[in-house]
């Protein structure tokens, strides 16, 4: 009798499983199509000679130079932040944290006007231009948009890497004589090497895929803040779709590859 | 289990109607205000659901040309009309001019550059937003008017940005990040009046004055709804909404 209300409830269960992996598969099948779509639609020899031209390279160039800027300052501000938010406890954490994660949820068009609004019409501006930075319709200011679209995911990941590293390592050090400082640098940073990696590399791939805050800042101009999103969006407005389709592969591609190397970390986000 | 398919299957099925349009109208995106309530009206007169797409009008012309389904397009210059006539995109007899679209100067409220005529553009030090010449119909105008009055040589190093859409040039202007921009006039008319910017004309013989024409496409999925919609943003009570939006009908 026993065995028979097992056996139910593994085939109950079973049915569970199977509509759930089926679900799954559903939407994988259905994104690896639209992803298929994208790299059959145009020719080679059309992705090659868009490759090749003049724009592409330009807007190839510009946007690794600003995406590995941008990523190096990130990663700066990222984990000291992540270590705060992981290890101490301070007066107005939560809103630290809130305001920190917010443009997670923000649209990018948001974002963009917001710091439009900040380095054009407020001191904060004018204290950079005096310091000779302008940020409004400038390659610093694609730096700056990125930055700040990236960040709050380094941050998240470099706050999780510090959650899952055990205090008890750090209180060891510190037992034996050695500084808060020494220890961050001796203990902490070494095992939060794959963390490290991994808020890099999305942060890099957020970048390099900054569209709307780029676009409202930085002004979106052709050939001079023409980064590869805007290329994109460009060059559909052109009607020139193997340019677009190209530019669209290279994201893509930066994509996969992040990806890629994060899974290769086994950090969770 | 079978009922929750079933929930599901229905879901699908009834969203999937709701989202049918009984039809398809590309638009520019400069047209949104008086667009959406022509869309209205025509919604409720003909018991139908119509999708009206926005984009700038190279976006649009380029979906057309990519074969998206369309029944009626509305770009914002007779140039793309007239190309996709060459290509055989749309019915020639369908295609009937509607309002004028007049480019004009937009500056920031107190005017801080003190432009008061085109020649201004050109004077060094003014900081000047156009269009992307390529991308929204504006930026292509707003080159052959400099380049008609022999000033684009000398205003160019004054374009600090080439916005590839119109949006962005009204933004730029109200928050006082350039010094002037060339626009069209109907897009200014309501910022105007909120005050946050001030409008500079620019004199008749300098100006390029284009037209907007709608038409109905050759392969419009909903033909007979296409024609009406086409005749009705062209009949004097749809004409009273241009107007009122701050478009110049064609016949004055």
């Amino acid at each position: 009798m026993q065995s028979v209300t097992t056996q139910r409830r593994t085939g109950r269960i079973n049915l569970f499983k199977a509509t759930l992996v089926f679900v799954s598969f559903l939407v994988t099948i259905l994104l690896v199509l639209a992803i298929g779509a994208l790299f059959m639609v145009p020719d080679v020899k059309d992705v090659w000679e868009s490759l090749r031209s003049e724009e592409m390279l330009y807007s190839l160039k510009l946007s690794l130079w600003t995406g590995l800027l941008s990523t190096a300052l990130v990663a700066l501000f990222a984990l000291p932040i992540g270590y705060t938010l992981s290890r101490f406890q301070f007066f107005g954490k939560g809103f630290v944290k809130t305001i920190i994660d917010l443009p997670v949820a923000f649209p990018e068009l948001v974002l963009g006007l917001c710091l439009l609004l900040l380095f054009g019409n407020t001191f904060v501006g004018k204290i950079f231009d005096a310091l000779g930075i302008h940020f409004v319709f400038t390659k610093e200011g694609i730096v700056a948009a990125q930055f700040f679209t990236a960040l709050p995911y380094a941050c998240r990941i470099m706050k999780s890497t510090f959650d899952y590293i055990d205090p008890r390592m750090e209180f060891v050090s510190r037992s034996l004589g050695y500084s808060m400082f020494e220890t961050f640098v001796n203990v902490s940073l070494p095992l939060a090497r794959n963390g490290i990696l991994a808020s890099t590399v999305i942060a890099f791939a957020r970048c390099i895929g900054t569209f709307g805050t780029v676009l409202i800042l930085a002004g979106g101009t052709y050939m001079k803040t023409e980064v590869l999103p805007i290329t994109l969006y460009l060059n559909i407005s052109y009607g020139n779709m193997g340019m677009a389709l190209t530019s669209g592969i290279v994201l893509m591609v930066v994509s996969f590859a992040a990806i890629y190397v994060f899974e290769q970390t086994e950090v969770s986000l | 289990m079978k009922k929750f398919l079933i929930a599901c299957t229905i879901a699908i099925f009834w969203t999937g109607q709701c989202l049918a349009a009984d039809l398809i109208v590309f638009s520019g995106a400069g047209l949104i205000k008086p667009m959406e309530e022509l869309r209205k009206n025509f919604e409720s007169t003909h018991h139908i659901t119509a999708d009206i797409h926005y984009g700038s009008s190279g976006e649009i012309f380029a979906q057309v040309a990519a074969g998206q389904p369309c029944d009626v397009l509305i770009p914002g210059a007779e140039k793309y009309t007239e190309d996709a006539l060459k290509n055989g995109w749309v019915i020639k007899d369908t295609i009937r001019p509607l309002v004028l679209h007049v480019p004009l100067i937009a500056v920031p409220k107190g005017n801080p550059a003190q432009v008061t005529r085109l020649e201004d553009l050109a004077r060094s030090g003014t900081r000047v937003a156009i269009g992307d010449p390529k991308a929204p119909a504006i930026g292509r105008v707003a080159k052959k008017i400099l380049q008609k009055n022999k000033l684009w040589d000398s205003t160019m190093p004054n374009i600090t940005v080439y916005a590839p859409t119109v949006n962005q040039l009204l933004i730029y202007v109200a928050l006082k990040q350039v010094d002037a921009a060339i626009i069209w006039g109907d897009l200014v008319t309501w910022a105007e009046g909120k005050g946050k910017l001030e409008v500079v004309r620019i004199d008749g013989k300098k100006n390029i004055i284009k037209t907007i024409p709608t038409a109905v496409c050759t392969k419009a999925p909903h033909r007979d709804t296409a024609i009406q919609f086409n005749t009705y943003v062209s009949s004097p009570e749809g004409l009273a909404i241009w107007q009122k939006w701050g478009f110049e009908p064609c016949s004055q």
